[in-house]
């Protein structure tokens, strides 16, 4: 009796005396609070991996250096992801941003790639209110509703890519490139196939290339629209050859520009491929036979100093995951954006967030990031400009812009020059 | 008073009683419509509702194309075309004239009956494969028109700013269950008429009907026309829903998914494909929320359920677990509560 009696006691002071320790852990505790974040894409695909790993990497960086600071307050970044599988069904996209907004609670989103399913995924948001931070659709209409209808519309915002507009304009610059690569060596006056696939982001695209392929001194060899998910080529390959193109200019940006890539150095189509293809963006292409060499695209990234930050987040993105980062890995910046802009406020309140992204000039790995007045990232010399890659030898090097700055004076360390395919 | 009430109460009750309450089956019906008329009072969880409202809209969907394939047995594999072309004229009334939802749905369904002639006129003569073919190569025709004239449809990223059906998720759901159960019941009264019996026949022997001096054509323009009308609500509803009339509203998926859940729940029964409907939307948006592998398998798993529900109930899950529960009796074909040992109206001995 004795014994239980002297255990209770003892019980007793160690709860007292932890009290005052319990209570300091419980104050602690109440003062790192969660700031929840969905990120949305098609898990399953390339694009929705990049979207989790941008997201993923940065929300550990932040959560490392103590969170984001709202007045005494510190809140860790909590993510939820979500399969919008919006490649397949709009209908699934749209269920997956109520899901999070409703059921995981999340205060802002960021990811989306087709334009068809981000319009429907950013009617749910604005519904709600939580900002969202697109991260992969580049049609210009999305960011056209928020100059059309601001109070409803202020709370998207693109972070990457840029607008196909000037995804256009930069594949024509590289276009050019190349084109005078083709001259030299051949001689003649370029002859140019214009490749793209059937997605309403391309189509401003292709109709600059009808309209201003000729005014560089060029040749359109003629236009060929394909599904975003063709599995095969071939055919069209084989009519480009016998059209007698020696310069592929494309627009690519789902599945099929994998085969293409595939089929293109396989039956060593005498033309230089150059313009947009997501697919070569990814690491994945030097598993195919050919190793994906000589294709040359536009991407958001490359291993040259476009920012300080380029290089250590290039080099921290492949070893953590083994494959260099996709415009998808925008959430990366897209959370450092939030960040910034949350801490400015000093509220959560959307409408002061949206103040403060407005406000955003940040350095970022892909380039100096502002917004303009229908909230898409900026385009321009000195700020985001994108970059042209080449695969050579199973990697990726950066070729535009031109390491002698002869575009706009703008030059990165580390550009290597332009190489033609040997078999042209 | 009171007394007038009670004999206004007396018949429905023994009409529930005598006529519901005696079959599992229509027992089911009612809890289920209960079910689902008091499912916001249960949540107010505006991801729940909306996957029961898309439910909802499938269920018409479905059953509409029950009525056309499972009942007269054209085989449809466009089913999609009906719902695209009165999604995209309702988008259309709804953005450039300004139409109010309670408009431009039933313009729209118009439209989607204008589309079953459409198709159903150069189908007359076709028959199996070649009539499925036939339709399913509409939806691809008219994705082609899309995207040749994005000025007027918007192309690729097709029409939105669409307006809200009633500004609130609970009064979506409302609205959109009533119109499921209301027009599900329209379509069962249908297909239960001389007219479903003439459906039914053309399945069957088409030669024979038309031998019975009944004018096929016109019953088979009939189903198509009916067909449309109905998907053409649903589709109506759909974009109204998403606010967004897109082109992946007449993709081949969304045609083939519609025969998924019509042959799960059972063909040729209306309440079959709603059912199927209602299972199996909530059931694949359930497993693409599970982690993984669960989720990447979602297809998969949704996969094996239907193929073992062809294997061992080819009649569909609910047309099978209505015969389990009922046994019709041979001689007066009412059905009854398969514990019964005869008949419960002329009491003629079941087993």
């Amino acid at each position: 009796m004795d014994l239980i009696k002297r255990a209770i006691t003892c019980l007793l002071v160690v709860c007292l005396l932890a009290t005052p320790v319990l209570a300091c852990g419980g104050e602690t505790q109440s003062e790192t609070k969660e700031i929840r974040i969905g990120v949305i894409g098609p898990t399953f695909y390339v694009q929705g991996q990049h979207h989790r790993y941008g997201a993923e990497m940065a929300a550990e960086e932040i959560n490392k250096a103590g969170g984001i600071s709202i007045g005494e307050d510190t809140y860790r970044i909590k993510l939820f992801f979500a399969n919008s599988n919006e490649l397949l069904s709009v209908t699934d996209a749209a269920n997956a941003m109520e899901r999070l907004i409703s059921v995981n609670r999340v205060s802002f989103v960021m990811g989306g790639i087709r334009t068809e399913a981000v319009q429907a995924m950013q009617d749910i948001a604005m519904d709600n209110k939580v900002i969202f931070l697109g991260s992969g659709a580049a049609a210009v209409e999305l960011c056209t509703r928020v100059t059309e209808n601001y109070d409803r519309y202020k709370y998207w915002f693109r972070v990457a890519p840029v607008n196909s507009d000037h995804l256009g304009h930069v594949s024509f610059q590289m276009l050019g490139m190349v084109a005078a690569a083709v001259a030299q060596k051949t001689g003649n006056t370029p002859r140019v196939a214009i490749f793209a696939e059937q997605a309403v982001w391309t189509d401003p695209i292709v109709a600059a290339a009808q309209a201003n392929i000729p005014l560089m001194d060029m040749e359109v060899a003629g236009t060929w629209r394909v599904s975003a998910t063709a599995t095969d080529v071939t055919s069209e390959l084989t009519a480009i050859r016998n059209a007698g193109a020696n310069v592929i200019f494309t627009a690519l940006s789902g599945p099929v520009g994998r085969h293409y890539v595939q089929k293109w150095g396989e039956l060593e189509i005498p033309a230089a491929s150059v313009g947009i293809n997501v697919e070569a963006q990814d690491a994945g292409l030097k598993a195919l036979p050919t190793k994906g060499n000589y294709e040359t695209t536009l991407n958001m990234y490359a291993r040259v100093n476009l920012t300080e930050k380029t290089i250590p987040f290039y080099d921290t993105f492949v070893d953590r995951f083994g494959e260099p980062p996709t415009y998808n890995a925008g959430t990366y910046e897209a959370m450092y954006v939030l960040k910034e802009a949350i801490e400015r406020a000093g509220t959560l309140d959307p409408d002061s967030v949206v103040e403060e992204i407005e406000k955003t000039d940040r350095i970022s790995p892909a380039g100096r990031i502002t917004f303009d007045d229908s909230h898409d990232i900026v385009w321009s010399p000195g700020y985001v400009t994108t970059v042209g890659i080449q695969w050579l030898d199973g990697e990726m090097h950066c070729v535009w812009p031109p390491a002698d700055g002869s575009w706009e004076d703008v030059s990165y360390e580390g550009v290597v020059p332009y190489k033609l395919p040997p078999w042209m | 008073m009171i007394g007038l009430l009670g004999s206004y109460l007396r018949r429905p009750y023994k009409e529930l009683k005598g006529e519901v309450l005696v079959l599992p089956s229509r027992t089911i019906v009612v809890v289920f419509c209960l079910a689902l008329l008091l499912l916001p009072l249960l949540t107010s969880d505006s991801y729940t509702l909306r996957i029961f409202i898309l439910a909802g809209i499938f269920a018409i969907l479905a059953a509409s194309w029950d009525l056309l394939s499972g009942y007269t047995g054209q085989m449809n594999l466009g089913h999609a075309l009906f719902f695209g072309v009165a999604g995209y004229t309702s988008a259309l009334l709804n953005t450039n004239a300004g139409l109010h939802p309670g408009l431009s749905i039933p313009i729209g369904s118009i439209a989607a009956v204008v589309a079953g002639l459409i198709v159903g006129i150069p189908c007359l003569r076709l028959r199996g494969p070649y009539l499925a073919l036939a339709t399913l190569a509409f939806p691809l025709i008219l994705t082609g028109v899309i995207f040749a004239v994005p000025g007027i449809t918007g192309g690729e990223l097709g029409i939105s700013g669409l307006s809200v059906l009633t500004g609130s998720r609970v009064g979506d759901y409302y609205l959109i269950m009533v119109l499921a159960l209301v027009l599900g019941f329209v379509m069962w009264k249908i297909c239960n008429s001389k007219t479903g019996l003439i459906f039914h026949a053309l399945r069957e022997d088409e030669v024979a009907v038309r031998a019975s001096g009944i004018n096929t054509t016109r019953y088979k323009l009939l189903a198509f026309c009916l067909s449309g009308l109905f998907a053409g609500v649903a589709g109506g509803l759909y974009v109204h829903f998403m606010r967004i009339a897109s082109p992946s509203s007449l993709e081949l998926m969304l045609s083939f998914q519609v025969i998924i859940w019509a042959v799960f729940g059972g063909i040729a029964t209306i309440y079959g494909p709603m059912a199927g409907a209602f299972v199996l939307v909530p059931l694949t948006e359930y497993l693409r929320n599970m982690p993984p592998p669960v989720d990447e398998m979602r297809m998969l798993i949704i996969a094996a359920i239907i193929l073992l529900v062809l294997l061992f109930m080819p009649e569909g899950l609910v047309s099978r677990l209505r015969d389990r529960m009922e046994k019709v009796c041979p001689r007066c074909k009412i059905r009854n509560i398969a514990s019964r040992h005869e008949c419960r109206i002329c009491h003629t001995a079941l087993d």
